[in-house]
């Protein structure tokens, strides 16, 4: 039981309500997620950087190992109570993103918590969502131009959303949400 | 004493806690458990991925409608979903990858429509209807265990199968309670926001700022309220031991083996018999 | 971080196999009666330089009821969460002295083993439900302490049936009324077995059915004398006939008195009065008619008794006069000049359902208009309808003549200011300058005249120290202020406030009642929605009663409070000075009193 030193009660809940507050905003990416694949298939990726805000949010809070991915888990449980067609979908991708988020931080052994380091696993997360996507949607189909957009986009929607995720997490420290932390 | 299922009053339509009702025992997908379902259904959801051809997905499609249409008594979102949502998904996302298709790879295929200097092949609306089936196939064999497990109980399996900690799973079942709570105060918020003026201006740049702005408040108020909330349980021994007494158990049955078994099968036959799965 | 509640190490050689009961071994037996033991207890949150409870001590035992005074930030809270070692173990703070649970040493021994000997009650009803059911809610606890399935059940059949919840034992929580789920955090902690029960302000967002319903309960646990009580009440008419002793802290956290109830709230109620502790109504009202050269051997403490003991004697001859002449000066208020909101025949639907039913209100310049009603009576529709923040149905809501439905946000900002109930959930700035200025910037006026007129409004509002603070740090009384004051200042006459002393206690209510009673005699119309009847004696000049989504009466809070049959059909109380009053059979220069300023002997 190692683990529970460092996760008490009041940080599991803690993960779970940013979980729960970002995994409001991933149900509601859940329903729009038709339209887009429908009209404009190449902003997929901006839509899908979405789901790097939990992760974010929680280690830029509480900066401690496993906060990422289980504010993650805790989010897709949550959005898949919204939207259940998605719920492998959700869970799939947090699990992944979550994952990838915690490695970056392991390999710093928890200490750095630069900004720098949380881009670095946005990067990582843009280029495995694209290769994921453009077979799920087949976008060796489409000219080469939307596949050069596609890409540029599904690497800088999660850049970008980690971008904002940083910003609300600074604008909670100076609330003086996570000062203990 | 116990609480059988038939003593709860009618379940709220937004009730995550409330039991799932078994209607009768024809409606089998109830009685399985959670991680079964999904087991069940992962292999052909992950293939699928990599399926081109229109045959296969209307065969998993047709798989997943007849597996819930007798699995899972439906209700009225249910039905929507199925009778509408997906059909309607399938054509929206078939014609609109059909509009971003490569015009050149489909040149030669006979061209169907033309708006001056633009075409649509046949073979461009090919490829969107396979594109638009094949995520609507993944859809819908996600809704097999979606459609008839509630978040508790995949919550309770992953603790009793999975052996995930248990103070993992009870924070899950606590965030449940969240839901409702946080998404109220979002709108108190926004209508509150909306009062003050703030952040005025249309169009997407705009209405992301907005957003932003109402996360804050809304993750600062979440967070004090799970402090809160980990007070109250930490003060009801919340975590004393290892373990602790389960009176709702999820058990994983010969049933459940069953079902992954036949359904791994089914899913073997629909991808043999239609290989290779490319259009031609 | 400090170290977790539960260690690997103590796991491994307490528990119990599974299965096997996890009943608490008190060690000393001859103890066992005294429940709770404080020595010397200081606690410093991390991050503050003051211990604040700075020293207490005292014990409790079991039949004991004990109530615990202080003015607000004495450390009550903090010291409830040091009673079942949430502090030091669970909260960042340092823990100096010794608390002593069952003769178990609180530092050394952890929240889960002292759990089975403290049960805790909080404030806020919904932070303390984790699960989906009543009877999975009562279980959790003792399922966490590994008791075998049929004794959980046992153990959540009693607890229900203590607090009147078994026959819903299968409903959510949610269904439950804002009392009814602070019965079932009482039967949760029950459910514990612990002897001690420790309630943190447990009523203090219910309505007066809900607190009613919440001392039945307590009532009942009480008498059983079977267990120790330690209540943290700011509402001391509820509490006051149920306990039978109190201990007063001071501003620092210190315990200046310990005794029984007789002793303390009578014996030394002039002493706690200056001290900023609320009193029971009707003590205060005897100390005020005191100086008046009324007579009391003992000081009262409910109603009936203030009654029985002004019916004994006669007036005082000197104050027949003052009497007559502080009722007369309630008549001096702003004289209603104008029609500022007019509500004609709104119905409002809110998700199919009907919320509001053929409303009409009229609410005059310079009112002080408050509106009652039980929980979901469709009180803060009607305000929220009142002041646009949810559109109207056309030409039901006018206010100061233009039509509520037709006018944009920036418009509608200069006529009414709202201030929802959780101040935080309106803040859009990093600090509290930006805050107000906001207001401002949106009318485009330039810097200097906005940078002039924030500090001014901050001045007002005693906020001009903190300018530069982020609001969400600012103290609770703080915050409300500052809501205020962006409600106003883009120039609104009307201000309109939905349960604005929720959650805090007398004292903040206080200061913020004195503010709005200012900005009221300055010509403001103010609405608010309360559940505080002596509130509404005390502050309006209106009263308008809901009931399911219909307004049933409105007028002088006198009248309203006379008509017995609506107050107990809308779930309402009687305010405590009245009910002491009003069936006076001797002194009729006091049988109209309803506030306790009006009362005579105020003097000086
Ligand atoms: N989590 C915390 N971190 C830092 N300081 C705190 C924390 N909680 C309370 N305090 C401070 O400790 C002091 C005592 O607060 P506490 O809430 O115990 O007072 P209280 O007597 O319960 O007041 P009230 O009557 O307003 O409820 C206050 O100065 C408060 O600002
Ligand atoms: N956003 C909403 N959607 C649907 N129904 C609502 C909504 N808000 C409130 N209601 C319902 O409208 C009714 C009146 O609610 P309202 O909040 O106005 O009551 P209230 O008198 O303010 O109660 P309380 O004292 O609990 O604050 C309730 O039955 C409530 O369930
Ligand atoms: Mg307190
Ligand atoms: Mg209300």
């Amino acid at each position: 039981m190692a683990r529970s030193s460092v996760l008490t009660t009041r940080v599991l809940l803690t993960t779970a309500a940013i979980g729960v507050a970002t995994g409001l905003l991933a149900g509601i990416a859940g329903w729009v997620t038709p339209f887009v694949l429908g009209i404009a298939p190449i902003f997929y990726g901006f839509v899908l950087g979405a789901h790097v805000l939990p992760g974010i949010i929680a280690q830029e809070v509480i900066r401690l190992p496993w906060v990422a991915l289980l504010s993650h888990v805790f989010a897709a449980l949550v959005a898949s109570a919204m939207a259940p067609q998605w719920a492998l979908r959700f869970l799939g991708t947090a699990i992944l993103f979550g994952g990838i988020q915690e490695l970056v931080a392991a390999l710093t052994r928890y200490r750095v918590w630069d900004a720098w380091r949380f881009f670095i696993s946005a990067v990582v997360i843009g280029i495995l969502v694209a290769v994921v996507v453009a077979f799920a949607a087949d976008l060796a189909s489409l000219p080469l131009l939307a596949q050069i957009i596609y890409l540029i986009v599904a690497v800088l929607g999660p850049v970008a959303w980690t971008a904002a995720g940083l910003g609300i997490g600074v604008s909670l420290r100076r609330a003086g949400v996570a000062r203990r932390a | 004493m116990t609480t059988a299922p038939t003593m709860l009053p009618a379940s709220v339509a937004d009730d995550p806690y409330a039991a799932v009702r078994r209607t009768s025992a024809v409606r089998f997908l109830y009685g399985l458990n959670p991680l079964a379902k999904m087991a069940a259904v992962l292999p052909a959801l992950v293939l699928l991925v990599f399926v081109r051809d229109l045959a296969t997905p209307v065969a998993f499609l047709a798989l997943s409608y007849l597996v819930l249409l007798v699995g899972v008594s439906l209700s009225i979102r249910a039905a929507v979903l199925l009778a509408l949502a997906i059909p309607g998904a399938i054509a929206v996302l078939g014609f609109g990858f059909a509009l971003w298709t490569d015009a050149a790879l489909v040149a030669d295929t006979p061209p169907v429509l033309q708006i001056g200097a633009w075409t649509l092949y046949s073979g461009a609306l090919e490829i969107g209807l396979a594109t638009g089936l094949r995520l609507a196939a993944i859809l819908a064999l996600s809704l097999i265990p979606g459609l008839s497990t509630t978040g508790p109980d995949l919550v309770r399996a992953c603790v009793q199968q999975l052996r995930v900690p248990y103070r993992i799973g009870y924070t899950a079942l606590a965030a449940f309670r969240f839901v409702p709570r946080f998404g109220h105060e979002l709108e108190i918020i926004r209508q509150a926001h909306r009062v003050r003026g703030a952040h005025r201006g249309r169009g997407p740049i705009a209405s992301l700022r907005r957003w932003a702005s109402y996360l804050v408040p809304l993750l600062a108020g979440a967070i004090r309220h799970a402090e809160r909330v980990a007070l109250a349980m930490d003060s009801r021994a919340f975590g004393a031991y290892p373990d602790r007494t389960e009176r709702h158990l999820v058990p994983f049955r010969a049933r459940d083996v069953v079902f992954i078994a036949a359904f791994w099968l089914a899913s073997a036959a629909l991808f043999a018999l239609f290989f290779p799965w490319t259009l031609s | 971080m400090t170290a977790p509640p539960d260690s690997a190490a103590r796991s491994a050689s307490v528990a119990p196999a599974p299965g096997e009961t996890a009943t608490p071994k008190p060690t000393h037996g001859r103890e066992h009666a005294r429940l709770l033991q404080l020595r010397e207890v200081g606690i410093t949150h991390e991050g503050e330089d003051a211990a604040t409870p700075a020293s207490v001590s005292f014990e409790v035992s079991r039949g004991d009821v004990v109530l615990l005074l202080g003015p607000s930030g004495s450390g009550k809270s903090t010291l409830s969460l040091a009673m079942n070692g949430l502090i030091p173990h669970a909260v960042p703070a340092a823990l100096t002295g010794r608390v002593e649970v069952a003769g178990m040493d609180a530092a050394t021994h952890s929240v889960a083993q002292l759990s089975t000997q403290v049960g805790i009650v909080f404030q806020d009803p919904d932070a303390q439900l984790v699960t989906g059911t009543l009877l999975d809610e009562v279980a959790f606890g003792p399922e966490n302490l590994r008791l075998p399935a049929a004794e959980v059940l046992a153990r959540a059949e009693s607890a229900l049936r203590r607090v009147g919840l078994w026959e819903r034992r299968s409903e959510n929580p949610d269904r439950l009324s804002g009392g009814g789920r602070q019965r079932l955090a009482i039967a949760c902690a029950l459910a514990m077995g612990s002897p001690l029960l420790v309630l943190d302000e447990p009523t203090a967002n219910l309505d007066p059915r809900g607190i009613d319903d919440v001392y039945a309960a307590l009532d009942e646990l009480a008498a059983s004398g079977d267990k120790g009580i330690v209540l943290i009440e700011h509402n001391l008419d509820a509490a006051a006939p149920f306990v039978n002793r109190v201990v007063v802290l001071d501003a620092a956290g210190v315990v200046i008195a310990d005794g029984a109830v007789d002793e303390i709230l009578r014996g030394r109620a002039a002493e706690l009065h200056d001290l900023g502790v609320w009193l029971p109504t009707s003590t205060l009202a005897a100390l005020r008619l005191r100086e008046a050269g009324y007579r009391f051997d003992t000081l009262p403490i409910s109603p009936d008794e203030l009654r029985a003991a002004l019916d004994r004697q006669s007036a005082p001859a000197a104050t027949r006069e003052a009497g007559a002449g502080a009722g007369a000066a309630t008549e001096t208020r702003v004289s209603a000049s104008g029609t500022r909101i007019e509500v004609r025949g709104l119905t409002l639907r809110r998700k199919k359902t009907e919320v509001l039913t053929d409303v009409s209100l009229e609410v005059r310049d310079g009112d002080f208009l408050a509106i009652v009603g039980a929980n979901g009576a469709g009180k803060t529709t009607l305000i929220q309808a009142l002041a646009g923040v949810l559109t109207p149905p056309r030409g039901t809501v006018r206010i100061d003549g233009l039509d509520v439905a037709r006018l944009d946000d920036r418009a509608l900002s200069t006529h009414v200011g709202f201030v929802f109930q959780n101040p935080e959930h309106q803040f859009i700035a990093a600090s509290v300058f930006d805050e107000i200025a906001h207001g401002l910037r949106r009318q485009h006026l330039d810097e200097a005249e906005i940078e002039r007129r924030t500090l001014d409004l901050l001045d007002r509002f005693g906020l001009r120290g903190r300018a530069h603070v982020h609001p969400f740090l600012l103290s609770g009384g703080q915050k409300r202020r500052l809501s205020v004051g962006t409600a106003l200042v883009a120039g609104a006459r009307v201000l309109v406030l939905d349960e604005p002393t929720f959650g805090q206690d007398r004292a903040r209510a206080d200061e913020l009642l004195g503010l709005l009673r200012d900005l009221n005699r300055e010509g403001t119309t103010i609405i608010v929605v309360t559940h505080d009847m002596q509130l509404v004696a005390e502050y309006a000049d209106r009263v308008a009663v809901m009931e399911s989504g219909r307004l049933t009466a409105c007028g002088a809070p006198g009248e309203v409070f006379a008509d017995a049959e609506l107050i107990a059909r809308a779930g309402l109380r009687v305010p405590p000075l009245a009910r002491a009053l009003a069936p006076l059979a001797t002194h009729p220069e006091l049988r109209t009193v309803t506030r306790v300023g009006d009362l005579p002997g105020g003097g000086s």
